[in-house]
């Protein structure tokens, strides 16, 4: 009578197939969270007052930014998009014409972006997003009080 | 004759080997860039998503300032090296040291979007008040 093998007795080899499934599916994972990561970026400023002084033939060409309480954002007193934009492409299409004009000038640009006191800081950095769109580096941030 | 490849009259064998080597190193890859871009910061402040900003290089000249939203009071909590100063005032001995010993020190504010822009103001005004011009807003690329 023929006996049947102990499981112990069969030879088990190592089985590739299943090891390569498991690690396609790692690999997708892994690729569809690369593209989906979050990123921490940087808006650049330097301190008002740091600044160094210009002497009389090279006065630079400076823009004032301000935004109110309600998130609307003026250049120098004029309005721009509407408060709950945060893409503001008429304030960069407006500064990467002021930033063509200061260049062709060879004058350097310096904004100054005052923001009231009740101003939200999301709307500060929309604005300053909107400035790095248009590669303007020279950026000043200041609050304005309210009296 | 063994070995040469091609030619033969056999059908050629699929190599499993070099496959497995490159399954792993492409895995090895994602996973590592994967990794190497997941934020180390506080989860409870809502960073602004500014996705035009500059790419934040790792830099050990810098520090990193958190500031909070607290909902029940719409203000602000400084948050330094996990100290809160409830006075910001009193981290400017702090930052003075630091920056004084580095000229290219900065301070990177990590801010919530919901806080009002005076909030981070103060924390310029404490940077200002330490020697330190050169500040840097916190945003995300995407929300």
């Amino acid at each position: 009578m023929r006996r049947r093998k102990a499981p112990d007795d069969i030879p088990i080899g190592f089985q590739i197939a299943p090891m390569i499934d498991v690690v396609f599916v790692i690999m997708l994972f892994f690729m569809v969270m690369a593209g989906d990561v979050k990123v921490e970026h940087l808006l650049k400023t330097t301190l008002p007052g740091k600044t160094e002084s210009f002497n009389a033939e090279n006065i630079p060409d400076e823009q004032s930014i301000t935004i109110q309480d309600n998130g609307q954002v003026q250049l120098n007193e004029e309005d721009m998009d509407s408060p709950t934009n945060p893409a503001m492409p008429n304030l960069t299409a407006q500064m990467m014409r002021l930033k063509q004009n200061s260049e062709a000038s060879k004058s350097l640009m310096i904004v100054t972006v005052t923001a009231k006191e009740k101003a939200r800081y999301a709307r500060v950095i929309d604005v300053m997003n909107a400035l790095s769109r248009a590669h303007i580096t020279n950026v000043t941030f200041g609050v304005a009080s309210e009296d | 004759m063994a070995g040469g490849g091609g030619g033969g009259e056999g059908e050629p064998e699929f190599q499993i080997a070099p496959m497995v080597d490159v399954l792993l190193v492409l895995l090895i890859f994602f996973m590592s860039i994967t990794s190497a871009q997941v934020l180390r910061l506080d989860n409870s402040i809502e960073l602004p998503v500014a996705p035009d900003a500059a790419k934040k290089e790792n830099s050990k000249n810098e520090a990193i300032v958190n500031v909070k939203y607290v909902e029940s009071k719409d203000a602000a909590e400084i948050q330094f090296e996990s100290r809160i100063y409830d006075d910001p005032r009193s981290l400017i001995d702090v930052l003075k040291a630091r920056g004084a010993a580095d000229p290219t020190y900065r301070v990177v504010i990590r801010g919530d979007h919901r806080l009002a822009a005076v909030e981070i103001s103060r924390v310029m005004n404490v940077a200002a008040e330490a020697g330190i011009a050169n500040i840097a807003f916190s945003t995300l690329n995407k929300k």
